[in-house]
């Protein structure tokens, strides 16, 4: 008779969802899962550790954008979803994938979008210019927030106006992936939203200085009509009273301004000895209905399976964050993001601050990026 | 003089021996002291026997060995006469070997290796990895469902492809049609006469031999074979890479070659790996890259400057709020002293990086308490500015630091005899000569080596930096990674980890090695200087 | 005398006998005379400031100092929707919701964290109490060949950057678990000896120091009472020190119950965790993390170390130079 055990890494939010049908799965298929709650922030590097020794765990929660790391290191196992892959939103089955082999089994998807006080400003912008012309119109303190970092700006948040320059991070290839050879950034796009950037940075716009919390506060506070985040600063405001709307990201360089789209989900050891079960687990287990609406109601995040979605969209909010990741990309998983992020960052600080010139800062950043990947 | 130095135990005019509860007790001490220490020595037998055994059927030679050893000595050290100074230190010097030693010596190995992103398994792991990510579904082939059977220890595939046909097979036998086979309720083929079926319990004992097991649907490799991931259903997959064990070569279905480059991964001709690797022993390669990696020559001379004075600083002014602390509040009929001690320890006991996070938002340019209250909304660039930022830094640091100086102050302070203070007092000395010529000097040689070592910390405090500034700010356009306040540290992590193919440990240890070095070589030059110290009393 | 180890009463002797004590340093009595000297009650109140009342001052001046920042800590903890610093309006709303929250969540069992870390980092300060205490007698009374290069080494192991220290200990854990499970991977026994491991280090030089000032000749009549040198360090050496080893004990405490990389590591189950490894959970993932639960979280956690500081004080202060050693 089998006495091992599933060990599962978890962060402590997902680990009450799964204790239920950890309990459920023993019961039925006679293996025990061992829940180990885990700082979610260590999980990756942890997991890219331990599971050469082999006495890694069996299966982690993990975000899509590790994936490329984990593929790297040898130490995630394609997972065959079979018939099931179509059970899911086209986009969370896009991000668990690299190179063309499916990798996880995604729980939630989650975007940014503009949020809007209602009452300070009625009406949908139709671009980014209208936007901050209503912002200013409103007579609030600030047009329009959004939580930077004064070391490292955010171009996660500032991503989908660099989009609408059509300026993505790398080549879009014609399978909906990313092509992690061909960097994006430097096109014309990104120059000309390099410049915008400066703009927007000495009109006081955007300010690294304005971190997240303090966005938030001021938003909360009824001091800015726009404020572009993502569905978990909801409860605050909400509780604050604010009547908000949830708004597709207005344009600002004339394309979509899409959104990166993360996806979370949950991946299987390559060093698993236990790969029927982890496989059942994953699959017939967390794959079903009900846990995916348990996660949902727990994390707040949009469900990736699409019977839980439409389930959840129920809720406006949801519904109104899911149309506008619609349009959005995932973040891209390649192993060179860890690279890009903080040359991207530090030079979109310089940039709004005026330290140079916009197009040399970007180039040089462009140039940086491609050598560090070069190696 | 009652500060008697080690080399000089009796220099100090010898006090009358003290009396009452000094005084030991004389009789049966030494009976029951012997009891209690083979007690001890039981337990750690009785341990070490069962550790023994425990190595022994699992036939760990080189630790049964080790283990063997240090119980020996144990028991040599403890059980015959004299090796004093080994008895009140073994124990210590055990854990320090087991779990520090042991570290240091894995940190030493790796800067020999090329471990590191992509290279952190063995060879047989990534070939078996590579072999796993090799297997690519037939697109658009249809699931299979299957029941798994075993006869004779060798497993098979039952087959219900999607119109209804039955077919069996096994790792050595292709897919062949079966007439005679019983279904379940759902039309799913679930058995044949002469083999067991298995349930999804009776697979649990040997699933990767279930999930590794390839069924090929004809004679010809190239169809394609069935594999399960579930034990359940079966998907067709062709692998688009074949490894030949006696070449040590991985062969594509173009039929490039992938070989053992050498370099810790399989490499083709024109130079593409196929990931991952493993781990290979590269000898002095790293230190060599670490001198010559330019985006650390470039900006060394001022990081070192800068980490130097950082580390020198951080001591100097924490030690120096610390002692100054500990000595105003070192008065006995001072009231509310016990709360005042008590506040000093505040900052010490929060986790340090929540503290960081508050002093990241008081030094906010536009919202932070400081410029927003203290400097009546002035806009001072606490961070953006190189030097203030530099500032800050040892700023924070400071706030950090100054709790643990003064719980060493104050409980070093209690060591100097009060008459010697009082004798010079009454000699007519001036209160900051006695403190300068008196105290300092003997709290000095108690404290000197916890100021080394707390410069070395200092040296290297990745926390406090990355925390604050990431090392910022930092000049984009002169195209180097280093900012005002890297220290050495700092910018090692950003080249060993942020550039290339990701973290390179084996570089980084390397890197660590060097820094250790300087570090080292600082601390004993200091040492020397507080045995000059010691001498002097 | 019957217990010369009493810090009060020894307190006490020592101010009777010496008014000055350790307040030497200003000596108010042989200070040259005040340059002000108009009349009797402001000559008191000035020489009340020369002798204490700075000293008040400065530990004010400290207060806040030491105390600010962590009133942002304090305000997010009783504001449960607020954020850590996003404004400068501390105590807006005065609301215990976070502290009652964090005794009811399931998955993260605060009460049971606490009790950990108290456990885990009291057994871990008496070890390393006791092993440097041993270390140090030795470094302190006996001579020996590598004495002077061993007490270097233990400074110079501490220096080494142990970029991969996490990895060594995980494996060096999984190796022992494989043995002995009771102190493998996963257990809080396990945990404690990978601290202990540091029990010798920069604290057994603070020791050492201390150690060197008792004065060799207590030892040395004992023995001509005839105990054995462990009866003398059991008996009588721990306890004219115990100044220093309430410090290294305290040190070790605040150092293991803040420590985060090894518990995570080595502890896995939630029931076993301590505070640092389960307070981060909190706060770790960027769009789901609750400060003001964290903050309530680091508050309480504070205590504790303030408690045991408050219990040790006496024995810190007024224990060796007060007794009758002198």
């Amino acid at each position: 008779m089998f006495e091992g055990s599933l060990t599962v890494w978890v962060d402590a939010d997902r680990a009450g969802v799964l204790e239920d049908i950890a309990a459920q799965f023993e019961e039925e298929r006679g293996v025990t899962v061992e829940l180990v709650t885990k700082d979610f922030g260590a999980i990756r590097d942890d997991f890219i550790t331990q599971a050469p020794t082999g006495n890694g765990p069996d299966i982690i929660v993990g975000a899509h954008d590790w994936l490329g790391k984990l593929v790297q290191n040898g130490v995630v196992a394609p997972l065959e979803l079979g018939d099931k892959a179509g059970e899911f939103q086209e986009v969370a089955i896009t991000a668990m994938s690299y190179e063309g082999q499916n990798y996880g089994l995604p729980y939630s998807v989650e975007n940014i979008a503009m949020l809007r006080n209602v009452d300070l400003a009625a009406d949908e912008p139709a671009t980014f210019d209208d936007l901050i012309a209503a912002g200013e119109a409103s007579g609030a303190e600030y047009p329009f927030l959004v939580g930077l970092d004064p070391a490292a700006a955010d171009p996660y948040h500032l991503y989908p106006l660099q989009a609408s320059f059509g300026a993505p991070v790398f080549e879009i290839t014609a399978d909906g992936t990313y092509d992690p050879t061909a960097l994006a950034l430097g096109n014309e796009g990104g120059e000309a939203f390099a410049i915008q950037l400066a703009e927007w940075g000495a009109a006081g716009i955007l300010n690294t200085n304005i971190s997240g919390d303090i966005a938030r506060e001021e938003f909360v506070a009824g001091k800015s009509p726009f404020f572009l985040t993502g569905p978990w600063n909801l409860p605050a405001i909400q509780e604050a009273g604010i009547n908000y709307s949830i708004d597709p990201i207005p344009s600002a360089g004339g394309e979509t301004a899409s959104p990166f789209v993360g996806v979370q989900g949950f991946f299987i050891s390559s060093r698993s000895e236990n790969t029927l079960a982890a496989n059942e687990f994953l699959v017939n287990y967390i794959g079903t209905e009900a846990v995916q609406t348990a996660l949902y109601e727990v994390g707040g995040r949009a469900p990736a399976l699409l019977t839980a979605f439409e389930a959840a969209k129920s809720n406006a909010d949801v519904a109104a964050f899911g149309e506008v990741g619609a349009n959005g990309n995932p973040m891209p998983n390649v192993p060179a993001m860890d690279v890009v992020w903080s040359d991207w960052g530090s030079t979109e600080v310089a940039i709004i601050n005026g330290q140079g010139d916009p197009v040399e800062l970007w180039r040089a950043m462009v140039e940086s990026i491609q050598s560090k990947i070069d190696g | 003089m009652s500060h008697p130095s080690p080399a000089s135990p009796l220099a100090a005019p010898v006090p009358p021996a003290p009396a009452g509860a000094l005084k030991p007790p004389r009789s049966s001490s030494s009976t029951r002291g012997i009891l209690i220490k083979i007690a001890l020595l039981s337990i750690i037998d009785a341990i070490a026997v069962f550790g023994l055994f425990m190595l022994f059927l699992q036939e760990s030679w080189i630790p049964f060995a080790i283990v063997l050893a240090v119980t020996v000595l144990v028991n040599w050290i403890y059980l015959t006469p004299g090796w004093l100074p080994a008895k009140y230190l073994t124990p210590g010097l055990l854990f320090l070997a087991v779990f520090q030693i042991f570290v240091v010596v894995y940190s030493g190995y790796i800067a020999f290796t090329n471990y590191g992103d992509g290279r952190n398994g063995t060879k047989d792991d990534a070939i078996s990895t590579i072999l796993l990510t090799a297997q690519e579904r037939v697109p658009d082939s249809p699931t299979y469902r299957v029941t798994v059977l075993e006869q004779f220890g060798e497993y098979f595939f039952l087959v219900t492809d999607p119109e209804g046909e039955v077919s069996l097979g096994s790792a050595d036998s292709p897919l062949e049609r079966v007439t005679d086979f019983g279904t379940d309720s759902t039309g799913r083929a679930d058995s044949v006469p002469g083999f067991t079926t298995l349930g999804f319990a009776d697979l649990l004992g040997n699933q990767r031999a279930i999930t590794d097991l390839a069924v090929q649907v004809s004679d010809d490799p190239n169809d394609g074979a069935l594999r399960t991931p579930d034990g359940s259903n079966a998907y067709l997959y062709l692998s688009s890479l074949s490894y030949d064990a006696a070449t040590d070569t991985f062969v594509d279905r173009q039929g490039t070659v992938y070989r053992d480059g050498g370099d810790g991964a399989f490499v083709n001709d024109s130079g593409r790996e196929l990931i991952p690797g493993w781990t290979i022993t590269v000898g002095f390669d790293n230190f060599v890259k670490a001198f010559t990696t330019e985006n650390i020559r470039g900006p060394l001379i001022s990081v070192t400057i800068w980490t130097f004075a950082f580390a020198i600083l951080s001591v100097a002014t924490t030690f120096a709020l610390g002692l100054f602390l500990a000595i105003v509040f070192n008065k006995p009929n001072m009231r509310g002293k016990k709360a005042y001690r008590l506040i000093m320890i505040l900052p010490y006991a929060f986790p340090g990086f929540l503290s960081g996070l508050v002093w990241l938002g008081l030094f906010n340019e536009d919202f932070g308490y400081i410029n927003q209250v203290l400097f009546g909304g002035a806009s001072i660039p606490w961070l953006n500015d190189p030097w203030l930022a530099k500032f800050s830094v040892l700023l924070v640091n400071l706030w950090l630091g100054f709790p643990y100086m003064f719980l060493i102050c104050t409980g070093a302070l209690q060591s100097i005899p009060e008459e010697l203070t009082e004798a010079a007092t009454v000699d007519g000395a001036q209160p900051w000569a006695v403190f300068r010529l008196i105290k300092f000097p003997l709290l000095l040689v108690s404290v000197a080596p916890l100021l080394i070592s707390s410069f070395a910390f200092n040296f290297n405090n990745f926390n406090i930096i990355y925390m604050l500034t990431g090392g910022g700010p930092r000049d984009v356009s002169a195209g180097v990674d280093a900012g005002a306040t890297d220290i050495l540290i700092t910018l090692v992590y950003k080249v060993a980890f942020g550039e290339g193919t990701g973290r390179d440990y084996g570089l980084a240890s390397a890197f660590a090695i060097l820094i250790f070095f300087i570090v080292a070589t600082v601390s004993i030059i200091s040492f020397r200087q507080t045995k000059a110290l010691e001498e002097l009393n | 005398m019957t217990n010369p180890f009493n810090p009060a009463e020894g307190a006490e002797v020592s101010s009777r006998l010496n008014p000055a004590v350790a307040g030497a340093e200003t000596a108010p009595g042989e200070s040259p005379a005040p340059r002000v000297i108009p009349e009797r009650r402001r000559r008191g109140l000035w020489f009340w400031f020369r002798d204490t009342g700075w000293r008040h001052f400065i530990g004010l001046v400290m207060l806040v100092f030491a105390a600010f920042p962590l009133l942002y800590v304090l305000s997010a903890s009783l504001n449960p929707t607020g954020t850590l610093v996003g404004s400068n309006t501390l105590f807006r709303t005065i609301d215990f919701s976070n502290y009652i929250e964090l005794f009811q969540l399931p998955q993260q069992p605060y009460a049971a964290w606490f009790i950990n870390t108290m456990v885990i980092g009291l057994i871990a300060a008496a070890g390393t109490v006791f092993l440097g205490a041993l270390a140090a007698y030795a470094f302190s009374r006996m001579r020996f060949r590598g004495r002077r290069v061993g007490l270097l080494t233990l400074l110079l192991v501490q220096m080494f950057p142990q970029l991969l220290g996490v990895v060594a200990i995980f494996l060096l854990m999984s190796g022992i678990g494989e043995v002995f499970p009771q102190i493998g991977i996963g257990t809080q026994a396990g945990l404690i000896l990978v601290y202990l491991g540091g029990a010798l280090g920069v604290n057994t030089y603070l020791l050492y120091g201390f150690f060197n000032t008792v004065p060799v000749s207590i030892d040395e009549a004992a023995k001509i009472d005839g105990a054995s040198h462990a009866r003398i360090f059991f008996t009588i050496i721990l306890r004219l020190v115990a100044p220093i080893l309430a410090v290294v004990g305290l040190l070790s405490f605040i150092g293991t119950t803040s420590e985060f990389v090894i518990a995570s590591i080595v502890l896995t189950d939630p029931q076993t965790q301590t505070l640092a490894v389960g307070l981060y959970q909190f706060v770790s993932q960027e769009t789901s993390s609750n400060w003001t639960l964290f903050s309530a979280g680091a508050v309480l956690a504070a205590i504790p170390v303030m408690a045991l500081f408050l219990y040790l004080q006496k024995y810190i202060i007024g224990g060796l130079t007060a007794g009758s050693v002198k």
